[in-house]
């Protein structure tokens, strides 16, 4: 079935071209005026380095691993992000660890490393909707570069401390985490040991 | 005057002469240049965008995007100045030459100001005194070598692009500068001469109790001829056909490089103001302030200055309002509706005269 494209009949007015040409001329000067009387912060472009523009709440973008109050990592190293990640970027090595302020003197899992690969990462969110303790979000920091691979490569350091400083919390170092236990041995140490 | 006169060794004339010839070509060439900016961040502005403000002066002023202007001219300096293997050496140095000076050269017998007499002297604000016999035809005249510059360009590029492009304006500048002789010659005979002074004094007084006595509105028709013809004559949208990005690549430029294709892209800037005030001296009475016989001299220097810089404004407007046309659009609208249209201007005038009207 044809569509039937309505012809537009021009007035003589509007064949003679001038006078579309002051229409014309008229509105563009609209968005002269308009856009010479508006401050630099309202105008559409948003001048990059400059200014931000604010993501909105259910942007994703770079990963954060959630902290408890107390300072201990969420993630229980389930590796539930690792297998649903489409792009396979996420690789994360799991420990025990048992500290009585923490875990009451429970075993208790997490990640001894855990690393994303953002040169990888296609930002999909699904390692957040898989995660079951809410451990790893997508936030809206966007500016992604860097001058090598390697330092795109984070790690569980990284990946908790990415928002600390736009959130205002301290900023955690390895050292500061509560050793781990070796209550059972390790693969490893299977291995070094030849006894 | 005579004693500067005297200390440089040089005739007070003379030395009035180079005084005009400095201010002149100099307020042009910087004008064209600062046009260059206005037109950028004026496009930008037209078009809901910012325009060109990085370069930062000293790494620090922004100065409304100005500094790009200084890092533009810098830039063209400093570019290595390639002559391609390929072009006709000799016409590819002279060819921006050849396009900038007959547009800048073009503004000589332009009045920019009322002629004043100091120490019983009389002093003419025109490089070429009036009455010198060229009068408006000279700007015409010269506005028509301007083409050389362009086919020049494009010839010594030897590239069909380059050939294309000046073929395309050099047609355009020929079908054109028909219907704008014609509309001027319609001035001419209402003034009973040829001269800018003359033309601008015709156009003093008040029409109809409310206007100024300007050509605009006593031959609006005509005006809408030349008015057409100037953007044709300046090769600027909509008529912009010796360059084309899409069909042949950057036209009569193509082959030219830095402070070369500065200077060819200068030229347009030039022929521009120019054009403007060809515009507003035949059109708009140039110097000379509405309701204001007896003006002082600099207010009428600020009023050539103002109807000047307005039409090189809507030179720019005009650019990025309305699309190109198509090469056949601008010729049927060259030789099938201006060239009537004038003629009918210029009959129309004849009869009108004839009838004792004004
Ligand atoms: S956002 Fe997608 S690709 Fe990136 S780590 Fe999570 S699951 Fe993998
Ligand atoms: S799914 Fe959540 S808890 Fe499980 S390993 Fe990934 S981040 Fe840690």
């Amino acid at each position: 079935m044809g569509v039937i494209v309505k012809k537009v009949e021009l007035t003589w007015l509007d064949r003679s071209y001038v006078w579309p040409v002051f229409k014309g001329m008229a509105i563009t000067f609209r968005h002269f005026l308009k856009q010479i009387t508006t401050p630099t912060s309202k105008r559409f472009t948003i001048q990059y380095p400059d200014m931000k523009k604010a993501m909105p709440p259910g942007y994703r973008g770079l990963h954060e691993l959630k902290r408890f109050e107390d300072g201990a990592i969420k993630c229980v190293a389930c590796f539930m992000c690792q297998e649903a990640c489409p792009a396979r970027c996420i690789s994360i090595e799991a420990e025990e660890f048992s500290e009585l302020n923490f875990t009451q003197g429970f075993e208790e899992k997490r990640p001894s490393s855990f690393k994303i690969d953002m040169l990888r990462c296609i930002f999909c969110g699904m390692c957040e909707e898989a995660c079951p303790k809410d451990a790893i979000w997508l936030r809206n920091e966007y500016e992604l570069a860097a001058y090598d691979r390697l330092s795109l490569n984070f790690g569980k350091w990284d990946l908790i401390n990415t928002y600390a400083t736009v959130d205002g919390k301290a900023r955690l170092a390895q050292s500061q985490e509560s050793p781990a236990t070796p209550s059972r041995p390790t693969n490893s140490g299977h291995q070094a040991d030849p006894a | 005057m005579e004693s500067v006169a005297h200390s440089i060794g040089l005739s007070a004339v003379m030395t009035w002469t180079l005084l005009k010839v400095l201010i002149v070509f100099g307020s042009v060439m910087g004008v064209s240049s600062l046009w260059t900016w206005v037109e950028r961040r004026g496009s930008a502005m037209l078009q809901d965008r910012i325009g060109p403000n990085r370069a930062l002066l000293f790494g620090r002023w922004q100065l409304l995007g100005l500094p790009q202007l200084v890092a533009d001219g810098l830039k063209f300096f400093f570019k290595e100045d390639q002559v391609p293997p390929h072009v006709t050496k000799r016409l590819y140095w002279i060819a921006p030459m050849l396009a900038f000076v007959p547009a800048l050269i073009g503004f000589a017998v332009i009045p920019f100001g009322r002629s004043f007499s100091y120490q019983g002297a009389l002093y003419h604000l025109s490089i070429l005194e009036p009455g010198n016999g060229m009068g408006m035809l000279y700007p015409l005249a010269i506005g028509a070598v301007a083409v050389y510059g362009i086919l020049v360009a494009a010839w010594s590029s030897n590239n069909k692009w380059a050939i294309l492009g000046g073929m395309r304006a050099s047609a355009q500048m020929v079908s054109y500068e028909i219907s704008m002789g014609l509309a001027v010659l319609a001035i001419f005979m209402k003034v009973g001469g040829y001269d800018p002074g003359e033309i601008i004094t015709e156009q003093a007084g008040v029409l109809w109790k409310v206007l100024p006595n300007w050509f605009i509105f006593r031959q609006p028709l005509g005006f809408l001829v030349f008015f057409v013809c100037m953007f044709a004559e300046t090769n600027r949208l909509p008529f912009d056909f010796a360059e084309g990005e899409s069909e042949i690549v950057a036209g009569f430029h193509t082959e030219f490089g830095s402070m070369k294709f500065a200077l060819l892209a200068l030229a347009e800037y030039a022929h521009m103001t120019t054009a403007s005030a060809l515009i507003a001296t035949v059109y708009f009475g140039g110097w000379s302030v509405p309701f204001m016989p007896e003006a002082p001299v600099l207010l009428t220097i600020l009023f050539f200055l103002i109807k000047l810089l307005f039409f090189m404004w809507v030179f720019v407007w005009v650019r990025w309002t309305l699309p190109r046309f198509r090469y056949d659009q601008l010729m049927f609208l060259g030789w099938k509706v201006l060239l009537p249209i004038s003629m009918v201007n210029l009959i129309g005038n004849a009869w009108w005269m004839t009838r004792g009207g004004h």
